[in-house]
């Protein structure tokens, strides 16, 4: 999936400019890193993709469509397509590691043997496959950031975004997520990962998109 | 690691991006065939899944189920009472009889063909010819007040024809039988026309009345339903938060959300509905032995109703219909409000 973001602004109700003038293109299967300070509008340029949030100005084009064309009604086919690993929206602990992860696949209507296949090719993706049946409070948290990334491949999307997905994980860990990342990306996912840990961007040596208070300040070179 | 390699030209997509420029189009991924038989089986899924959750909270359902059921329950015997009553008067079987008084200077011989001509109309079963000296010697013999009558210097009384309608009285025939009686009443001989069933028909006004009561206790008892179910399955949407969330965020449209809530309302309004017909069997069964005893003392030919198997089917489908509509209402704009942030 490829995406160009075309002099993007957007400005929040309460005034605050989150995002302006921003353009890039991210291509079909590239792997790109988003980074810059906390409230530099990495969030927002990934809620925008999602369609989270609109736009107030500019285009944004997914695989040639432009978001603005797409109604309210179209958002959720849209999202079907991207695959997310979201900090605040994790998993559910009313239900095992395997629910999790199958959510994805239930909400588009897949059978219950397609979803059995996918959700354990997933898992053993993320190096979980034993433990499907575990609820995911009994996981460590470098687990419990590979169950959503199993849940965010699961649909197997055309493309793959992370905000913060290393958070709060030691840096073997780290690097252990970044590395899954890679994998997916090598398959042909197109892949965007916010993170502000700069050493660890700089050490996989991808393309790195840098924001400034809202601003596109780098696009390219290794940071 | 080597950046990723260029990109091939893609010639279809671009042409997409112009495409757009000309008129609305449809992405290509969202033109998904329908499934039938997978759609059945989610809904079977989310059946099922609800009632687990209903059961999970067993003391919050029960008591929710409970307050639907006595809401019901009231409408519901106030039915069943109405329907006795009813069946009362139905099961009536009773000639009714108009009374014609004629005007006291009608020769017999007069009184006495209107009597065969009224003998031969179609409504007509017969009729009863009643001189003035047969109606004395009734009367005499009837109210005892035979010394009172025999001081009186003439028979006082008119010539009465007893006009027995072809049609038994009870509240469907009851409006025929007037229309019948304010004819007779228009005949030139008659100076006065009374049907006997002024009882009926002042329980027929009550009956018209007692219905409208429960009509309005229906009404107000179903929004208090409607109202109790929304209530629920917001709160029920709410403190599932999280999971509507996660499901937005990966793509569920919001009819789906909204389905297990459908479901939990119509596991409500079904429940809370069969709690009502066994409350209602119930009360039924607890007031048969001194209704049979009062059956007993009016010699009544006939037994105390409760819900048939048609009503309880009604009963249960209206209250269904009840608690898909209460959180239907609830749950669309709920679901609208929560937005991923």
């Amino acid at each position: 999936m490829e995406i160009e973001f075309q002099r993007v602004g957007k400005k929040y109700e309460s005034g605050h400019d989150a995002l302006s003038q921003v353009s890039f293109h991210l291509r079909q299967g590239e792997m790109a890193f988003l980074t810059g300070h906390s409230g530099a509008g990495k969030s927002t340029l990934m809620k925008l993709i999602m369609m989270i949030e609109r736009q107030t100005t500019g285009q944004i084009l997914v695989d040639g469509v432009d978001l603005r064309t797409l109604g309210k009604h179209a958002i959720p086919y849209h999202r079907r397509r991207v695959g997310v690993v979201f900090q605040n929206h994790q998993l559910l602990f009313d239900r095992s590691v395997f629910h999790n992860v199958a959510l994805p696949l239930q909400v588009s209507g897949a059978d219950d043997d397609q979803t059995g296949k996918r959700v354990r090719a997933a898992l053993d993706k993320v190096g979980l496959l034993g433990k499907e049946k575990l609820n995911p409070m009994a996981l460590s948290g470098g687990e419990q950031q590979r169950i959503g990334i199993a849940r965010a491949v699961v649909n197997k999307p055309q493309l793959l975004l992370a905000d913060e997905p290393t958070g709060n994980l030691d840096p073997r860990l780290s690097s252990e997520i970044m590395n899954l990342f890679q994998e997916f990306n090598r398959v042909g996912v197109t892949v965007l990962v916010a993170s502000h840990d700069l050493a660890l961007v700089a050490r996989m040596r991808h393309r790195v998109l840098t924001l400034n208070q809202g601003r596109m300040v780098n696009d390219g070179g290794f940071a | 690691m080597a950046r990723p390699p260029q990109p091939p030209p893609r010639p279809a997509q671009r042409g997409a991006t112009r495409q757009s420029q000309n008129g609305p189009k449809k992405p290509a991924w969202r033109t998904q065939g329908f499934d039938f038989k997978l759609y059945l089986r989610q809904h079977q899924a989310f059946l099922v899944e609800s009632f687990t959750r209903l059961i999970g909270h067993p003391l919050a359902s029960i008591m929710t189920i409970m307050v639907i059921a006595i809401s019901l329950s009231l409408p519901g015997g106030l039915f069943v009472l109405l329907k006795n009553v009813q069946s009362v008067t139905d099961q009536w079987e009773q000639q009714s009889i108009i009374s014609l008084y004629l005007f006291p200077n009608l020769e017999d011989t007069e009184a006495l063909s209107l009597s065969h001509q009224l003998a031969s109309r179609a409504d007509v079963a017969s009729v009863e010819y009643i001189s003035k000296e047969e109606g004395l010697r009734y009367f005499e013999q009837s109210s005892g007040y035979e010394q009172i009558m025999s001081t009186l210097p003439e028979n006082p009384l008119p010539i009465v024809l007893k006009v027995i309608p072809k049609a038994i009285v009870d509240l469907n025939t009851l409006p025929e039988l007037q229309g019948l009686r304010d004819q007779l009443q228009g005949l030139p001989q008659v100076e006065h026309a009374q049907l006997d069933a002024e009882w009926l028909q002042r329980l027929a006004t009550m009956i018209s009345f007692g219905q409208r009561f429960v009509y309005a206790i229906s009404a107000l008892l179903v929004i208090a339903v409607l109202l109790i179910v929304g209530n629920t399955i917001r709160m029920a949407v709410e403190s599932r938060r999280d999971e509507v969330l996660v499901m937005k965020l990966v793509g569920a449209t919001n009819s789906y959300i909204r389905r297990p809530f459908l479901y939990m309302g119509f596991w409500f309004g079904v429940l809370g509905g069969l709690c009502a017909c066994l409350c209602i069997l119930l009360l039924s069964w607890w007031v048969s032995s001194p209704a049979a005893r009062l059956i007993e003392l009016y010699h009544a030919g006939f037994e105390l109703q409760s819900f048939n198997a048609v009503e309880i089917i009604l009963c249960l489908t209206i209250s269904a219909m009840i608690g898909v509509i209460g959180s239907w209402v609830a749950v669309s704009r709920h679901i609208r409000d929560i937005e991923l942030q």
